[in-house]
């Protein structure tokens, strides 16, 4: 079994971002009550972080698929070191040139 | 004729010198392509391959380098018809020129396109370059596909290019042959790994470099095209070339020149974005802080009046109206009930009148009583009458109320006298 994570909103990062727009177009219209308006700011809040959050989801990492050792099927991934001004790949290992 | 009029010459070598300097840097001559039969064809040893390449009014002496012909993948044949690129060099010593060969494709090239052509049609007319089913690539992937293969220069770019864009990003290659025999079925195969849920990803590139017609190959194969046109996952052709776009490129999502453009495409400038959201949350701020402003300067100019500037003044000004409104009402009770009290002060002087009336009325009484006294018959038996009675007590007021032997009684002043009738005498 796999840990369930607490359900996060399923919010897309696109749509957070929509939303936002959206409640800043609502605000400088002008047209709300200030109950309204703290209302939608506090949401609006709320959208950036998840934007935020969402950006600092993925965590920097190079993986190489490889083939299993044994003769299954199986697919493995590697993580690998990377020179970021290069790109080039460090590894000890001899990369294997395809999965099959 | 004298000898003193020496012409201007050239040595040989300095022609030949300018000839080659001439041919080796003009364009005309440096990449070309050119169209021959094989002829006089030697393997060296060394792996250069020289021969000479004619048709019916020419000849043309070539040198294939090993360098260049290493990855050829076919062998040339003694008669063969060939297109060579590459570029022509002047070989001092020997006064000749020669072409210096990059590339060679049999001139059944014609067939290979011709081949793709037919493809490319049955492909179409499946749907499978439908630019309808394009989808749009994810704003922000957490995780890039790539397929290449692990030693090319494509994942190099791609790398340093998507973590100079976003440096938290993650790729998962999956290593395939870009070029030669079998290279297509090892690209389908990481595409469809790719595709597996298990490594969760976003969106694919998958490519190589730019090479030779032969080098892209792969991604002209009927496999390789339903690879991409099967991707669950939004896929970027990425196959470096310059003037024929691979099929791969039209059944993909999106296509680019090269790997580092797929790159640029797939993976966002993450300041941009930081930028955008950053941007929208001050316009949230600023126009909540305007309105805010905007109803407190409602607010202070309500605020600024009088009443609202001492609060007190209403409540000590009620205050006095309460005080005034109680005095009025005090003073109405009080003059109210002052007025009742009199009413009620009054009263035994009222008793006192009656009282009067009443001593009136007695007076008036023993008047009337005296009056009624002087005329009882009593008063003028006073004088010297008498009544007459039956035995009944009636008053006997005719000799026919009596008869003789009848017992009367006789009232005077003073009492009575009982008597009998002795005889009746009507009339004096």
């Amino acid at each position: 079994m796999e840990k369930s994570k607490k359900a996060a909103p399923k919010t897309s990062f696109e749509d957070a971002l929509t939303e936002l727009e959206e409640i800043a177009m609502r605000l400088e219209d002008g047209d709300l009550g200030l109950d309204d308006s703290i209302k939608e700011f506090e949401k609006g809040i709320k959208l950036a972080r998840i934007c935020h959050d969402k950006l600092e989801e993925a965590e920097r990492k190079i993986e190489i698929l490889q083939k299993g050792d044994n003769s299954s099927n199986e697919v493995k991934n590697r993580r690998v070191a990377v020179k970021s001004d290069t790109g080039e790949i460090e590894d000890d290992e001899e990369l294997q040139g395809s999965l099959i | 004729m004298t000898a003193d009029l020496v012409p201007e010459f050239f040595t040989v070598s300095e022609l030949t010198k300018i000839l080659k300097d001439e041919i080796e840097n003009s364009p005309n001559f440096t990449s070309i392509w050119v169209k021959g039969e094989i002829y006089n064809l030697t393997y060296h040893s060394s792996g250069h391959i020289y021969f000479t390449v004619k048709d019916e009014g020419a000849l043309l002496s070539a040198v294939f380098f090993r360098y260049a012909n290493k990855n050829m993948k076919f062998k040339l044949e003694e008669g063969m018809s060939v297109l060579l690129f590459g570029g022509l060099t002047v070989f001092e010593k020997r006064g000749s020129y020669q072409m210096n060969v990059h590339q060679a494709r049999p001139d059944g090239a014609g067939e290979l396109q011709k081949r793709i052509e037919q493809l490319k049609k049955r492909l179409e007319d499946e749907g499978i370059f439908d630019p309808s089913r394009k989808r749009p690539l994810p704003l922000l992937p957490k995780r890039i596909g790539v397929v290449t293969s692990p030693t090319g220069a494509a994942i190099k770019d791609i790398i340093k290019v998507a973590l100079r864009r976003y440096p938290n990003i993650e790729i998962i290659l999956a290593p395939a042959i870009v070029q030669g025999d079998g290279a297509a079925k090892t690209i389908a195969a990481a595409i469809a790994e790719l595709n597996k849920p298990r490594w969760n990803i976003d969106v694919i590139i998958a490519g190589r470099g730019g090479g030779s017609f032969e080098d892209l190959m792969p991604f002209n194969e009927e496999i390789v095209v339903r690879a991409f046109y099967n991707s669950r996952v939004p896929i970027i052709s990425a196959v470096g070339h310059q003037i024929d776009h691979p099929l791969s490129d039209a059944a993909a999502d999106a296509a680019a020149p090269t790997p580092s453009v797929a790159a640029e495409i797939a993976v966002p400038l993450k300041s941009d974005l930081i930028d955008e959201i950053k941007y929208h949350l001050s316009r949230i701020e600023n126009s909540l802080y305007q309105n805010l402003s905007d109803k407190k300067n409602i607010y202070k100019n309500l605020v600024s009046r009088k009443i609202f500037r001492n609060p007190m003044e209403i409540v000590n000004r009620r205050g006095m109206l309460l005080d005034e409104v109680e005095n009025r009402l005090t003073a109405v009770m009080r003059s109210s009930i002052s007025r009742k009290r009199e009413k009620l002060l009054r009263i035994p002087d009222i008793e006192r009148l009656e009282k009067g009336i009443l001593t009136s009325k007695k007076h008036q009484f023993h008047m009337r009583l005296q009056a009624i006294e002087k005329m009882s018959p009593l008063n003028i038996m006073k004088r010297g009458y008498s009544i007459a009675e039956d035995s009944r007590g009636a008053v006997i007021k005719s000799v026919e109320n009596t008869g003789t032997g009848d017992k009367i009684e006789i009232r005077l002043q003073d009492g009575r006298i009982r008597s009998t009738v002795e005889s009746v005498i009507k009339g004096d």
